[in-house]
């Protein structure tokens, strides 16, 4: 086998053995990945609040944090005969499949990687930096910041795999994972007492940044700044910011769903905010935390093409 | 009595064969439409990252660019040309970058774009859009034109083909597959006409509009040398040469060096004064 070719199938492994935890539970595969419908009620805490407490994650994201690579960019297929983009509400045209042999890795990275990026959710940068975004999604392999075992950050780590709720404040884990998309673990608390931000010029940036909450409504508002300028701010397509980004994000609980999404402010890179699509997690009432995998990053230095993974 | 019977026989089964003709269409139009859309590599599913999915296979095209070099119309003659395009299918949109240098002559920049029913000259890209950084100028009557060039693209043919569902009527000509089939939204009125080659691949796409007053509508298009150009490859088959036909001229004869799609970033957003310049 080539040396890419094992790389490729490594990933593949370390993918299929997060959502292996999910198949077990789940039985027979998915045919459509449209958001799930809520069930069961919401339950509060003493001070009337939603608890967000729990284990997050399925069919948006496995327990290890990969994403759903269609959910993920917005393409949501709701049967067999339709699916439509999220962002635009524009039909996308299914087709069933034609054969039963698994595609190999190579026809299924190269897959994946256009399916990531076939949604019409994109932020609007300043002219000036439209060919930097694209060098830095093209080039991903080499420029990606979290693909040397360096934190995913906000809002790229999304829905957190687990949340505590306290009384003043909310704790959030977002476990790393090995392999060629290799993060670094992430943990958040967040204060929910109603104090104000520090100034952002007295703050060093910080892969997470200062973030402050509060409820609106039944909704969850994490609003965050004083970041540094190592991460990017989606998954895919090498937006990067500025330390000036500013972000809000907005937790609704709903039975046993959870819906996030995240505004993106940055005066320095974006011509005006951008919000990501809703991504829908499923509460999981028995499972438990992996552990959480060393990140040791050995893979980088033998790619030897830009095949994204 | 007997001929009443053999009359009622020959009607039921002229029906039969009505209905069975009628039947048959629909599956050979799905048929042959897989067939264009597979050709170009734009069905496509994968469940790397899904938590045991079986997902169907969708349309994966959006975005694409192109590089290319060759010749195109400048004042009724043909001259060299750089050639980048940017275009996405969600939203329609489109920038048609050309460098144009006459023999002898000073080279020409343009920038045309096009998004939805909005068109725009941009004197640098993106221009417009943050105040002093360049020129967008208002085209917005060229709208229709422009878009034309996105859907007869063969990736937009095979979208406006499956979009035209049972509208679109497939046939044989000289043993090729054709595909014939009504443009709707602002290119309402226009007819294409495409023949598929014995790989399914869009060959040749012409453009018919209903109307004399839209004759620059009418166009004729021819692609070939299909290849995967892409430097990350995706198994997409994309044109290699694109000829341009209008009122039987040559007015773009393009040899196509990279074509990528969806990787790049690349987006379409209508500046202000031609959005201000299209509501009056």
């Amino acid at each position: 086998m080539p040396l890419h070719s094992r790389f490729i199938a490594t990933a593949v492994a370390l993918c299929v053995a997060g959502a292996a935890v999910l198949a077990q539970e789940a039985g027979a595969p998915r045919t459509v990945n449209a958001p799930p419908k809520p069930t069961g009620t919401t339950p509060r805490t003493a001070d009337g609040h939603p608890d967000l407490t729990g284990v997050w994650n399925g069919l948006g994201d496995n327990l290890n944090g990969v994403p759903n690579q269609l959910a993920n960019n917005g393409i949501v297929i709701e049967s067999a005969t339709a699916a439509r983009d999220l962002h635009s509400g524009q039909a996308v045209t299914v087709f069933p499949r034609n054969t039963n042999r698994p595609l190999n890795n190579e026809q299924a990275e190269r897959a994946a990687s256009l399916l990531r990026r076939s949604g019409s959710n994109r932020p609007i940068y300043k002219p000036e930096y439209w060919d930097m975004v694209k060098y830095n999604d093209h080039n991903a392999n080499e420029e990606d910041p979290s693909n040397n075992c360096m934190p995913a950050g906000i809002p790229r780590g999304a829905i957190p795999s687990y949340i505590a709720q306290y009384p003043n404040y909310v704790f959030f884990v977002y476990p790393g994972q090995g392999g060629l998309i290799a993060t670094q673990t992430m943990y958040r608390m967040i204060p929910t007492d109603g104090r104000k931000h520090t100034p952002l010029q007295e703050l060093d940036g910080t892969y997470t940044g200062e973030s402050v909450a509060h409820w609106d409504g039944d909704t969850l508002v994490v609003d965050s700044h004083g970041f540094n300028s190592n991460t990017w701010f989606d998954q895919i397509g090498g937006y990067m910011h500025s330390e000036n980004m500013h972000v809000v994000e907005r937790f609704t609980r709903n039975g046993n769903t959870l819906t996030w999404t995240a505004t993106v402010e940055d005066p320095d890179y974006l011509l005006e905010p951008w919000t990501t699509t809703p991504r829908v997690a499923l509460l999981r009432p028995a499972a438990m935390l992996p552990e959480s995998q060393p990140c040791s990053e050995r893979d980088l230095a033998h790619i030897v093409t830009k095949e994204h993974h | 009595m007997r001929a009443r019977i053999a009359v009622a026989l020959v009607l039921a089964l002229a029906g039969g064969l009505a209905v069975q003709s009628v039947r048959a269409q629909a599956p050979d139009r799905a048929r042959v439409l897989r067939a264009a859309a597979d050709a170009l590599g734009m069905v496509r599913w994968s469940d790397i990252g899904g938590a045991n999915t079986r997902l169907p296979g969708i349309d994966i095209i959006n975005t694409m660019e192109l590089v290319g070099s060759g010749t195109s119309d400048m004042g009724g003659r043909l001259v060299k040309t750089d050639y980048h395009v940017a275009l996405g299918y969600n939203p329609a949109a489109m920038r048609v970058e050309m460098t144009r240098t006459p023999d002898g002559g000073a080279a020409q920049h343009t920038i045309q774009t096009v998004r939805e029913t909005y068109a725009w000259d941009e004197s640098q890209m993106g221009a417009g859009l943050v105040p002093g950084k360049g020129t967008a100028t208002p085209m917005n009557a060229a709208a229709q034109e422009r878009l034309l060039q996105l859907w007869t693209l063969p990736f937009g043919v095979v979208k406006g083909a499956l979009f035209a569902g049972d509208k679109t009527i497939v046939s044989t000509e000289g043993g090729a597959t054709v595909l014939t089939f009504p443009l709707s939204g602002p290119l309402a009125g226009v007819t294409i006409k495409a023949t598929l080659d014995g790989k399914n691949l869009v060959t040749k796409v012409e453009t018919r509009p209903d109307n004399a007053a839209r004759a620059s509508l009418a166009t004729e298009t021819e692609y070939s040398d299909y290849a995967d150009r892409a430097e990350v490859l995706t198994d997409i088959k994309t044109p290699g040469h694109i000829v341009r036909k209008q009122g039987g001229r040559t007015v773009l004869d393009i040899q196509v060096k990279t074509w990528e799609t969806n990787d790049p970033y690349l987006v379409f957003p209508v500046p202000p004064n031609v959005k201000t310049a299209a509501t009056r």
